[in-house]
C-alpha cells in the first residue's frame, strides 16, 4: 500500500493545515480532533532549496538536498530533494519514502524529484 | 488591559553585569553560569538576591546536568533565594530577563539575578548541530535532516531572489562583525577576515566552503561555550547602588508558526517585527531613537533581515544600509558592536543575556575601543527557533 502524508482539514471552516495542529489556525473554533484527514497532493513547485554539507550524525551521506515545496492545493511542505540542479519554481513530484533511519525506528517523509 | 497593568508596574534597572570569555571552556556548565553571576554581584556591590533565573537550553542533553539553577544558586552561596531555569531555545536568555523583569516590576522581588550559560563544545560539531535541530518541528522538519543552517539557507535563497541580497552582502556582515569582535576581549573569534579572503580570492572556496548552499562557513556563528549575567533591581534598590541608571524600559515577545513552511509570506520574520514593535512601544520610543543595537546574527542574513523587521530600515533595504556603512561601528546605527553572535560567539542559553550585557556596557560608556559615542538608547533582538519565538529588549540610560 502506498504510504501517504496527510493534511488536516478543519471540520468547522474547511481550512487545510500541514502539519497537524490541535486547534484550527483559521477559525480557532474546532474542538479536540475535529479535523478530517486528506492525503497531501504529490505534485508541486519548488519554492526554495538548499544542499546541506553538515548533517546530524544519523545521516551517513556527504550532502543532503532539502526544499520547501508549494503543493497543488496551495499547502507547503518541507521535504528532501533529489534533484541535480534545482531551480526555484521548477515542477517537482513527491514520493513517501524512508527519510531518516534511527537506531530503532525508520521515519517516513516526502522526497521530491523533478517532475 | 495592558496599559492598566503598566500603570502599576515598577521601573526596573540593570545595576550589575558580568560575562565570561566566549570560547571553549573546560568548566562545568554550572560554573559557566556562576562565574559571570559573581562578576555581576561584584559590579553591583551586592551579596544578596531574592531570586536567580538561569537561562540554558541544553545542559540536560549535552552536559548531563539537570536543575542547573539549584546548582548555581548554591555555588554562589545565595541560598535560600529562589532559583529556576528558563529554557526557551536560543531565546532563553532574553526570556529569562523577561521573567526577572516581571518579578521585579510586579513587586514580587526587589533583586533578581539573571544568568545565561551554555557549554556546547563538550560534544562534537555533529551532535551540537543535531542538538540545536531538535527545536525544529519533529515530524515536519527534524526527521528530514533539517538543521538551523538549512533553514537559514532556504530563507536566504528566497531573500536573494526577492530583494537582491548577494553573497557579497552576507560576507560584508561577517567581515564587519568579526572586525568588531577584534575589539571585544570576550569574543570567541579573534580572527580578522577580508572580503578577498572569504569571497574573491582563488582560495575563497577553500577558506569559506558552503555549509548549506547558498550559505558558507563564514555566514554562520561559531559553536561556543560561555556565560553572561545581569542584575535587575527595583528603583528603590537602584538608588542605593552607584552605577549609571540603565532602565530596562521595553520588553516585547512574539511567536510564529513552528514549521517554517507554514508562514504566509516566507520572507517575513513576523515575530521579530511584532516583538520589536511591542518593546519599543512599551518604552515609548521608535526605531529611529535607537543609538546601538545587538541583533541575533546566528547567520549573516539574519542581521540584515532583523534590521528591517525592527524598523531601522525599510523592508528589503537592510543590505543597502549595510553597503553604505550605516551599521558599522562608526555608522549612524551601529549593529552588533560586540561582534554579534557571528564574532562574539553563540552559547545559545547565554546569548540573550550577553546581548543585554553589551548594551548596558555601551550605555554606561564602558565599551572601550568599540564604544558607540553618546549611546543612550540600546536595543536587543534575541531570536529563538527559526524566528518562531523572539524577545526584544529596549534599554534607556536615564541620567
Amino acid at each position: 500500500m502506498a504510504r501517504e502524508i496527510y493534511a488536516y482539514k478543519c471540520r468547522k471552516c474547511g481550512h487545510l493545515h500541514y502539519p497537524f495542529r490541535m486547534v484550527c489556525k483559521e477559525c480557532r473554533q474546532n474542538g479536540f480532533f475535529e479535523f478530517d484527514i486528506v492525503p497531501l497532493p504529490k505534485k508541486g513547485k519548488l519554492l526554495t532549496f538548499t544542499k546541506v554539507y553538515n548533517l546530524p550524525a544519523e545521516f551517513e551521506v556527504p550532502t543532503l538536498g532539502l526544499g520547501i515545496v508549494e503543493l497543488e492545493n496551495g499547502l507547503r511542505i518541507t521535504g528532501q530533494l533529489e534533484v541535480d540542479n534545482p531551480k526555484m519554481g521548477m515542477a517537482v513530484q513527491g514520493e513517501v519514502k524512508v527519510v531518516r533511519q534511527g537506531a530503532y525506528d525508520k521515519y517516513y517523509g516526502m522526497v521530491f524529484t523533478a517532475a | 488591559m495592558l496599559s492598566e497593568g503598566r500603570r502599576i508596574m515598577r521601573n526596573v534597572y540593570v545595576v550589575g553585569i558580568g560575562i565570561t570569555s566566549f570560547t571553549r571552556l573546560e568548566y562545568p556548565v554550572s560554573e559557566i553560569a556562576a562565574y559571570p553571576s559573581m562578576m555581576a554581584l561584584n559590579d553591583a556591590g551586592i551579596t544578596d538576591v531574592d531570586h536567580l533565573y538561569v537561562a540554558n537550553m541544553g545542559s540536560a542533553r549535552i552536559n548531563h546536568q539537570t536543575a542547573l539553577a539549584s546548582a548555581v544558586v548554591d555555588s554562589l552561596s545565595l541560598t535560600p533565594a529562589g532559583a529556576a531555569v528558563v529554557e526557551n531555545g536560543p531565546a532563553s536568555g532574553a526570556s529569562a530577563i523577561k521573567a526577572g523583569f516581571a518579578a521585579v516590576a510586579s513587586g514580587l522581588h526587589d533583586v533578581v539575578l539573571v544568568s545565561g550559560a551554555e557549554r556546547m563544545r563538550e560534544v562534537n560539531n555533529l551532535e551540537a548541530t543535531d542538538f540545536i535541530a531538535t527545536l525544529t518541528h519533529p515530524l515536519a522538519e527534524y526527521i528530514y535532516g533539517v538543521t538551523l543552517p538549512s533553514h537559514a539557507a532556504m530563507f536566504t535563497r528566497l531573500y536573494m531572489e526577492k530583494y537582491g541580497v548577494t553573497e557579497r552582502h552576507l560576507a560584508m556582515v561577517a567581515v564587519k562583525n568579526q572586525n568588531n569582535a577584534m575589539l571585544n576581549e570576550f569574543a570567541h573569534l579573534h580572527q580578522p577576515i577580508t572580503l578577498e579572503g572569504i569571497l574573491d580570492s582563488p582560495e575563497a572556496m577553500t577558506n569559506n566552503p558552503y555549509v548549506a548552499e547558498p550559505l558558507r562557513f563564514f555566514d554562520a556563528c561559531p559553536v561556543s561555550d560561555g556565560g553572561a549575567a545581569v542584575i535587575l533591581v527595583s528603583e528603590d534598590v537602584a538608588k542605593t547602588i552607584d552605577r549609571p541608571p540603565i532602565r530596562l524600559a521595553g520588553i516585547g515577545q512574539a511567536t510564529d508558526t513552528h514549521a517554517v513552511h507554514e508562514r504566509e509570506e516566507p520572507t517575513d520574520l513576523l515575530a521579530v517585527r511584532r516583538a520589536a514593535a511591542k518593546s519599543l512601544e512599551m518604552a515609548g520610543l521608535t526605531p529611529q531613537d535607537v543609538d546601538v543595537a545587538e541583533l541575533h546574527d546566528a547567520f549573516t542574513i539574519l542581521e540584515i533581515v532583523e534590521s528591517e523587521e525592527v524598523g531601522f530600515f525599510p523592508k528589503g533595504e537592510g543590505h543597502i544600509a549595510l553597503e553604505k556603512g550605516q551599521t558599522a561601528l562608526d555608522g549612524s546605527l551601529p549593529i552588533n558592536p560586540s561582534g554579534g553572535l557571528k564574532g562574539k560567539g553563540h552559547p545559545v542559553g547565554a546569548t540573550g543575556v550577553a546581548q543585554a550585557h553589551e548594551i548596558v556596557t555601551q550605555l554606561r560608556g564602558e565599551a572601550g575601543d568599540r564604544q558607540v559615542n553618546g549611546a543612550r538608547v540600546g536595543f536587543t533582538c534575541n531570536f529563538g527557533g527559526f524566528g518562531n519565538n523572539v524577545v526584544c529588549l529596549t534599554f534607556v540610560r536615564e541620567d
